[in-house]
């Protein structure tokens, strides 16, 4: 819950700036970045909601279909959660990789579901250089949002057992 | 029954975030297949964005714009004002460029007309600049760019394509003076061209001259050209002086009072013939 609660906002303010002042650089995909690392760290149904919820506001921030990109990062989240089984993303190569290749599975989903509703689209250089931004961004992004999680966390000491 | 039941539930727990996900992602697919149908999704969220959001971005637009207004308005303006002074020093530097090259055009110019009449002329000479004037009250002496060293000598005739300038008033290893025409100093033998009449033209200390000697009956007209007559043996015969610009009855009623205007401009010359050859008499 902590966390759904640090970074709602956080994707809203993302979101808010980027297609406020940024409508046209390419970013990397902090929805995508934060379900990324719930799936792998703390995968549990706050994470899977989060996925929905996060893919809900980016569709109606961008102005796409509703859905698709909820559709995107749920599908992201359980098949990242799954793979954590077989390996960890605990350096930074390996969640650059990690999110790259989820990026790319999100653009290739969200094309299949366009495609699926008849919508043409032609973005496949955009979904390779979101993904390339997304996996260079990603590490950075990661440990800032571990920081900022262990940042609200109550401390313990050793000492203070009472 | 129960067993049954425990059974269902603990797989259901075991695989409650598969199964969880699983139906998000199949809701979502169904929000977005059915997207297109009239009731539009997300239209409460959509709303609750434009209210909560919209005041956000704005703001965001709005400190974007005051930070871009501060930068290309002040910021932006130190390069613009370091630009400035560059393309200034450019525009200058141009500009005197170009005027040096102007400078030069004339150069080339005036050069070729004054070696053209070196050419002309049957006598030797020597081309000469310039480099210094001496418009004083009274005096009108100009300084020369050669001197002995080029073959020049005291009272020697000073040319140029337009008419005589004036002769060497003294003349060191690498400079030498010359006496202009308008000097109040000067004096020259010349003839009126179209009558042959002969008479002295002397300076008359600014920049017009002074034809003395001309008798009440002598045949002058205005716009008559005087010309030098050769006979004190400074300048050749023939070369051109000036032209007779006024007339009046002399103060002692046996000369007339005749201005001549000369054909050289004195203020305008910059190179100079220096007639090099001596004993012009006439013969």
């Amino acid at each position: 819950m902590k966390e759904f609660l640090i970074f709602l906002p956080l994707t809203i303010l993302f979101l808010t700036i980027k297609s406020a002042l940024f409508p046209n650089l390419p970013m990397p995909d902090l929805p995508l970045i934060i379900v990324f690392y719930m799936a792998y760290s703390k995968a549990s149904v706050e994470g899977a909601l989060m996925g929905f919820v996060l893919g809900y506001l980016d569709d109606a921030f961008n102005g796409g279909i509703i859905g698709s990109s909820s559709f995107a990062l749920v599908f992201i989240f359980l098949a990242v959660h799954l793979t954590s089984k077989m390996m960890q993303f605990t350096t930074p190569g390996t969640r650059a990789i990690g999110a790259g290749i989820a990026a790319l599975v999100k653009g290739a989903l969200t094309y299949a579901v366009l495609r699926f509703t008849n919508i043409d689209v032609y973005f496949l250089g955009h979904v390779i250089l979101q993904a390339i931004i997304t996996g260079v961004f990603a590490p950075a992004i990661i440990t800032l949002l571990m920081r900022l999680t262990s940042f609200t966390s109550p401390r313990r000491f050793k000492g203070n057992i009472n | 029954m129960r067993s049954e039941r425990n059974n269902i539930s603990g797989f259901f727990k075991k695989h409650q975030l598969i199964i969880i996900s699983i139906f998000l992602a199949l809701f979502s697919l169904h929000l977005a297949l059915t997207d297109k149908k009239e009731v539009a999704r997300g239209y409460v969220l959509k709303e609750i964005l434009s209210i909560t959001v919209t005041p956000v971005q704005r703001f965001a637009l709005g400190a974007q714009n005051i930070v871009k207004g501060v930068w290309d308005g002040y910021i932006n303006l130190v390069w613009v004002n370091k630009e400035n002074e560059s393309l200034n020093k450019t525009i200058l530097a141009l500009r005197e460029e170009n005027n040096r090259l102007k400078e030069d055009v004339n150069l080339n110019s005036r050069l070729r007309e004054i070696l053209e009449f070196k050419e002309a002329m049957p006598f030797k000479t020597v081309a000469a600049g310039i480099v210094s004037y001496n418009m004083e009250r009274w005096t009108r002496v100009v300084t020369l760019d050669k001197g002995k060293d080029a073959g020049i000598g005291k009272d020697m005739a000073v040319i140029g394509p337009t008419g005589v300038i004036g002769k060497v008033l003294d003349a060191n290893s690498h400079t030498s003076r010359v006496l202009l025409i308008t000097d109040l100093r000067s004096n020259i033998d010349i003839l009126v061209q179209r009558s042959r009449i002969k008479g002295v033209i002397e300076g008359n200390g600014t920049s017009g001259l002074v034809l003395k000697y001309i008798r009440q009956v002598d045949d002058v007209k205005i716009g008559d050209q005087v010309l030098t007559s050769g006979l004190a043996g400074i300048f050749p015969k023939g070369l051109i002086v000036g032209e007779v610009s006024n007339i009046e009855k002399g103060t002692d009623n046996f000369f007339k009072h005749i201005e001549v205007r000369p054909s050289a401009d004195m203020q305008k010359i910059e190179e100079v013939l220096v007639v090099t050859d001596t004993g012009f008499f006439e013969e």
